[in-house]
């Protein structure tokens, strides 16, 4: 009896894992086929070795995929280290300084991660617009610092709780003054705090799609999700096998950084972070 | 750098500064202010101004904002298709936020078992929640494609018959529920996990002496004590479902016939599509007061400081 409870246990567990990643290989298996094989029925799994390279070819030199790559790895990057450079100092103040208000300041700024982006996409767009920053990265990276900062802000608040204030008090009495407690003493010690807001942040933006399909308009500019959407929505037929293979190329990076940072995301999801 | 603290500024108490309030004053305007700033500029403001808009109409060919008072909202309110849209949204919300969190309970006491391999497949499962949207939305285009796609070719064998997933209008918004459940289960899984996985043992060992067996251990131990992290899971999922919008875009599209549009959806179909600013900041801002509710909601439940604790 107990040993039927284990293999219907692992039957399940295996049937989890597969309706997990499914969605996934099969996109990988599409992305190796020849556009008249993807339309095969029955459905073939076959992986077809010869010809992933024409297709992946075709994706990164005549579609220009690397530099999608290239735009939203300078868009992410920037915004997150900015939104860091704003948000963790913030974070510290919010965890170790009472003052009036305070915790409706925290609650209101926490407020924003909730808001709709259709709310804010209009005026910010327009106020882009206005300030001659269409098309441009610093036109993406502006905003993106203000979407992602609630999260930042959020996660260190969690993380500079859990460092016991006597470490201030005794850095304090030393004569460090606040500033140079947190950046002498507590940031050491906030890092896990900060991967698992950077990895947030980097998540988030990497994926942000609303604002990036209306501020950047020439394919030169485009992130990676603005790119995919429009390799991907353009009216049909669509080679479909080239569709998988830019599909392939947008996931495996995020794939890649999701194992490195595994713990940490579940860390983040756990404080609410995700998104 | 700023100049160092005066010697009687050095004491502080329990999460207090006993320092001179100009002191302490510069010190949260220093740490505190540029990210607030930031947020004036790009939060707040726009904030500010799509609710202004939203009174106002959008002329696009003389580029200009004319005053109509509460025309927007009243024009909102009596059309059809923004009641449809209400409806769409609520379904995807409720019924999405349903089945993401019975299914996400049931895999968290299903992990709660010492399994092989279960830490695989755990690092698995968080793995949709991280994808592109539009990338979900084009895996399950093709899955679901009535002519070749593997999953509808497995319905169609197992004697289903051919159902309409994307082309349907009365099947859509399922289909979305039912993408947007396989993206987001997870989430439920991981805070309902990490809770059961707090628990002191002495809850199980008490029950297990009882004689209670593994459902009434679940059903009148487990289970209690994993509520708030349940309801939490589901708020803060219900907030985010309630604004979806690049799913539909990358599945859908909003059709077939409206069928799946969202109000995000169709908030940024009358902006960025018909140009029609005004109107579209009336749908935004509807929204974001449904969103303030939900957060003041969530924040009731659980101290924003302390939601790393559920």
């Amino acid at each position: 009896m107990r040993i039927v409870g284990r293999i219907i246990s692992y039957a399940v567990l295996v049937l989890i894992g597969l309706i997990g990643i499914a969605p996934f290989l099969y996109l990988l298996v599409l992305s190796s086929k020849a556009r008249i094989d993807v339309l095969e029925v029955p459905p073939s799994l076959d992986f077809n070795w010869a010809q992933i390279k024409e297709n992946y070819d075709v994706v990164i030199n005549e579609k220009h995929y690397l530099t999608f790559v290239k735009n939203s790895i300078i868009i992410t990057g920037v915004s997150t280290v900015f939104a860091l450079v704003l948000g963790v100092p913030a974070g510290y103040a919010f965890s170790r300084l009472r003052f009036r208000g305070s915790e409706t300041w925290a609650s209101t700024i926490l407020s924003f991660r909730f808001m709709p982006p259709v709310a804010v996409a209009i005026p910010i767009f327009l106020l882009i617009q206005h300030l001659g920053l269409t098309n441009s990265h610093l036109g993406l990276i502006l905003p993106y610092i203000a979407f992602s900062l609630p999260l930042v802000i959020w996660i260190m608040i969690g993380f500079f709780d859990e460092i016991p204030i006597e470490i201030d008090e005794a850095a304090m009495m030393d004569g460090l003054t606040r500033p140079q407690v947190l950046f002498k003493v507590l940031l050491p010690l906030a890092r896990p705090g900060m991967v698992v807001s950077a990895t947030f942040g980097l998540i988030f933006i990497w994926n942000e799609f609303l604002l990036g399909l209306y501020v950047i308009n020439s394919s030169e500019k485009e992130t990676i999700p603005i790119a995919a959407a429009s390799l991907l929505t353009v009216e049909s037929p669509i080679d479909w096998n080239i569709a998988a293979a830019v599909g392939v190329l947008t996931v495996i990076p995020i794939l890649f950084f999701t194992i490195v940072v595994q713990r940490y995301i579940v860390r983040g999801l756990t404080a609410g972070a995700v998104r | 750098m700023p100049a160092p603290a005066p010697a009687d500024d050095l004491e502080t108490g329990r999460k207090t500064s006993h320092a001179a309030p100009t002191q302490r004053r510069r010190e949260v305007f220093l740490l505190l202010g540029p990210a607030v700033f930031y947020l004036l500029a790009f939060s707040v403001y726009p904030l500010a101004v799509s609710l202004a808009r939203s009174f106002q109409d959008y002329d696009t060919t003389a580029n200009t904002w004319t005053w109509i008072g509460t025309g927007n909202y009243r024009e909102l309110f009596t059309s059809p298709e923004f009641w449809q849209v209400v409806k769409h949204t609520m379904v995807l919300t409720f019924a999405g936020v349903t089945i993401q969190v019975v299914l996400g309970t049931a895999l968290a006491l299903f992990f709660n078992q010492q399994l092989r391999g279960a830490t695989l497949v755990r690092g698995i499962m968080i793995l949709p929640m991280l994808l592109t949207p539009v990338v979900v939305g084009l895996m399950w285009r093709m899955l679901l494609n009535p002519e070749w796609g593997l999953l509808n070719w497995v319905f169609v064998e197992l004697g289903f018959g051919q159902i309409g997933w994307l082309t349907d209008p009365n099947v859509a918004l399922w289909t979305l529920v039912m993408v947007d459940s396989w993206q987001w289960t997870p989430f439920v899984f991981v805070i309902v996990y990490a809770r059961l996985q707090a628990l002191p043992e002495e809850v199980f060992e008490a029950g297990s002496v009882d004689g209670a067996n593994w459902f009434q251990r679940t059903r009148y131990l487990t289970l209690p004590l994993l509520v708030p992290a349940i309801v939490f899971a589901a708020v803060f999922r219900g907030i985010d479902a309630f604004r979806t919008f690049d799913l539909v875009y990358g599945l859908t599209n909003g059709g077939p016939v409206q069928s799946t549009s969202t109000l995000s959806f169709e908030a940024f179909q009358n902006g960025f599509e018909f140009f029609r600013y005004g109107y579209a900041s009336a749908i935004a801002y509807v929204m974001v007061i449904v969103a303030m509710i939900g957060i003041t909601v969530l924040f009731r439940i659980v101290n924003p400081r302390k939601l790393q604790n559920v």
